[in-house]
């Protein structure tokens, strides 16, 4: 079957004081049908930023270059019109802040109902029944009641479910999720997790998952993107990131979080150094002044994504060799 | 370990509602409710519970950042909540806290400079040589350069601008510093490096830490023993590895198994709660956690569970749990 969704060479420049600075390098990944795809960074990295490109979300002042095929059409040509026709519709969004994704003034029932009326032929009333159904699928209690209250009277979970209810409300074929559980406490966060997982199953929903949370990356993916510095590090499947990590920076995260069910108390293995700025990108791999393999041939020239296997590439000059 | 540093006895926190254009007195929000523990010197006391469970008060409780309602307070033996303005102003010298957001709890206008030599202004410590030296030996001792104190806030990551919250806890040579999520706002690769700087400073200077945070790894990580809030309550307290390795209260064990581990093959059994966190202003009768537990049975709609020692140092308060 072919890919739900392929991103190829996708490149977001921003203007700083008259100056482009890459905020996304070269980034390509594809999303199989029915699968979920992490996408992990920290703060800056690019991954919001690759994830709003996607969609079309960016102001008009950045740059994007590349191609992002949703089932095979290349979203990046298409007219805005069309390109609304995509988003709520083939392409659902939940984002992390719940509260200011909902619209504040109107009831839960017409911010639900609105995506359907915009993307289905119906009637306000299907909509509404659709809509309660929907409230009913995502976990929420008296859906009826839900429907006429406005989002300040839901809890933080609860305006989650809401936002999922949206997102879901067209059966979209592609979810993606931006940190959509960070705002949420962790046993709410358990809730919305599994929530997520059943309507993937259910649905066949291909979900991009964006995180900067090793934790719900190794429960929700099946395959990991790892990004530092606007470029895709390590990408391999959920086993190949965990067990078989290649990257110093992909290995520097996984030592770097105090583990829960650690036996004996350990001293953390912090990287050393902050993320580089859009402005101040390091010559040569952009890790490397952070990085405690680096070598003279680092600081120079920046590596590709060297292939380990079929289906494991990392961006060091360590898996130049293995490329046979 | 020996001493007792800390001693913290049925602290009440309770933020009156007011309703109508009267302001008429319409009950309470029970923040903290309760609470009585003991910290000694040169331990970590760890502190956890979901946004609203009101640790964050309880933290600043202690400080008296918020006035109590009731309870009390005795830091090295002196009742706290008994001294003047003046006196508690003079108690602060050892005590000392670090919020979570490191870009709102810097002033923007300050130099680094001005920002760290305040409390010794506040406090007539030293002349202005003495303290523009402290200030460098602090900063160097938190990772950052000297020169960094004649710049602003605003040209620092967060990484270090929380060492900077860090340098203006310590400036004084505290004794007790209360961390109010000191890591949250932080990245993952940074937050690491403030977690062992903590751990540095707590050896070096014999501090002692209340960790306030919702993270049960990094908690687990910095803390000798551990308390469980749930809704202004305590629902449990013991040493850290006690409390992991085996939880007594339903609430502790949902909490426990919803932290998602960074380990596709991990074998998960995850208590999944029911609901959400009710209102603190209209608390469930009985056991404040009945409405979500998964095992409560007639009696704790009925009653409050008592506090108990059901180990040896390991205290939980639920009906349900064996003796």
């Amino acid at each position: 079957m072919s890919n739900i969704l392929d991103v190829e060479l996708l490149n977001v420049e921003f203007n700083i004081n008259g100056n482009y600075y890459h905020a996304v390098n070269d980034v390509s990944f594809h999303i199989k049908p029915g699968e979920t795809l992490g996408l992990v960074g920290e703060s800056g990295c690019g991954k919001s930023v690759t994830s709003l490109a996607l969609v079309r979300l960016l102001s008009k002042s950045a740059r994007v270059t590349g191609n992002v095929l949703f089932e095979g059409q290349n979203l990046l040509d298409l007219a805005d019109n069309e390109m609304r026709k995509i988003r709520g519709n083939g392409i659902g969004m939940i984002f992390q802040e719940p509260m200011t994704s909902l619209n504040p003034v109107y009831k839960i029932g017409a911010q639900i109902s609105e995506t359907l009326l915009l993307h289905r032929d119906i009637s306000a009333r299907e909509a509404f029944v659709q809509s309660v159904d929907m409230l009913k699928k995502v976990g929420i209690p008296r859906p009826d009641e839900i429907m006429d209250e406005h989002p300040h009277q839901l809890s933080g979970g609860m305006r989650q479910r809401v936002m999922i209810a949206i997102a879901m409300a067209c059966n979209p074929h592609l979810l993606i999720a931006d940190e959509p559980t960070t705002a949420l406490d962790v046993t709410i966060q358990a809730q919305i997790l599994e929530l997520m997982r059943d309507i993937s199953n259910d649905f066949g929903t291909s979900i991009l998952l964006i995180t900067h949370d090793l934790g719900v990356v190794a429960e929700m993916c099946d395959r990991v993107v790892v990004m530092y510095a606007g470029q895709i590090v390590e990408q391999g499947t959920v086993d190949d990131i965990f067990f078989n990590p290649q990257h110093p920076y992909t290995r520097g995260l996984l030592n770097a979080i105090p583990k829960i069910d650690a036996r004996s108390k350990q001293r953390l293995q912090p990287i050393e150094g902050n993320v580089p700025s859009l402005t101040r990108m390091p010559r040569g791999c952009r890790f490397s002044p952070r990085c405690p393999h680096v070598t003279d041939p680092c600081k120079m020239q920046s590596p590709e994504l060297f292939a380990v296997d079929d289906t494991h590439f990392s961006r060091c000059w360590m898996n130049e060799k293995r490329e046979i | 370990m020996s001493e007792v540093l800390l001693e913290v006895n049925h602290l009440n926190k309770y933020f009156p509602l007011q309703r109508g254009i009267f302001r008429r007195s319409a009950g309470a929000v029970r923040a903290v409710d309760g609470i009585s523990f003991e910290v000694q010197t040169g331990e970590t006391l760890g502190v956890v519970g979901e946004s609203g469970c009101g640790k964050s008060t309880m933290g600043r409780s202690i400080l008296r950042l918020i006035e109590p309602t009731s309870g009390t307070i005795k830091f090295a033996g002196q009742d706290i909540l008994a001294l003047t303005d003046s006196q508690m102003r003079a108690m602060r010298r050892e005590m000392q806290i670090v919020f979570q957001d490191p870009y709102a709890s810097l002033n923007p206008r300050y130099t680094i400079f001005q920002t760290l030599s305040e409390p010794m202004e506040i406090h007539h410590l030293y002349h202005a040589a003495v303290r523009r030296k402290h200030v460098e030996s602090i900063l160097d001792r938190v990772g950052l350069a000297p020169s960094y104190a004649s710049r602003f806030p605003h040209e620092f990551s967060g990484g270090q601008r929380q060492r900077i919250g860090i340098a203006r806890a310590l400036m004084l040579n505290p004794k007790l510093i209360i961390l109010d999520e000191p890591v949250a706002a932080l990245d993952v690769s940074v937050q690491s490096q403030v977690m062992n700087l903590l751990e540095d400073l707590q050896q070096e200077f014999n501090l002692t830490y209340i960790f306030i945070a919702h993270d049960l790894s990094v908690v687990k990580h910095i803390s000798n023993r551990v308390l469980v809030m749930y809704l202004g309550r305590m629902a449990e307290l013991a040493s850290s590895d006690d409390l992991f390795a085996d939880a007594l209260h339903p609430y502790t064990r949902a909490l426990l198994s919803a932290v998602p581990i960074p380990n596709p093959r991990a074998k998960r059994e995850r208590i999944i709660l029911r609901g959400d966190l009710p209102s603190p202003a209209n608390p469930p009768p009985g056991c404040v956690f009945h409405t979500r537990c998964p095992i409560a049975q007639d009696i704790c709609q009925q009653k409050a569970p008592e506090w108990r020692e059901v180990k040896p140092n390991h205290y939980a308060a639920c009906h349900l749990v064996a003796l």
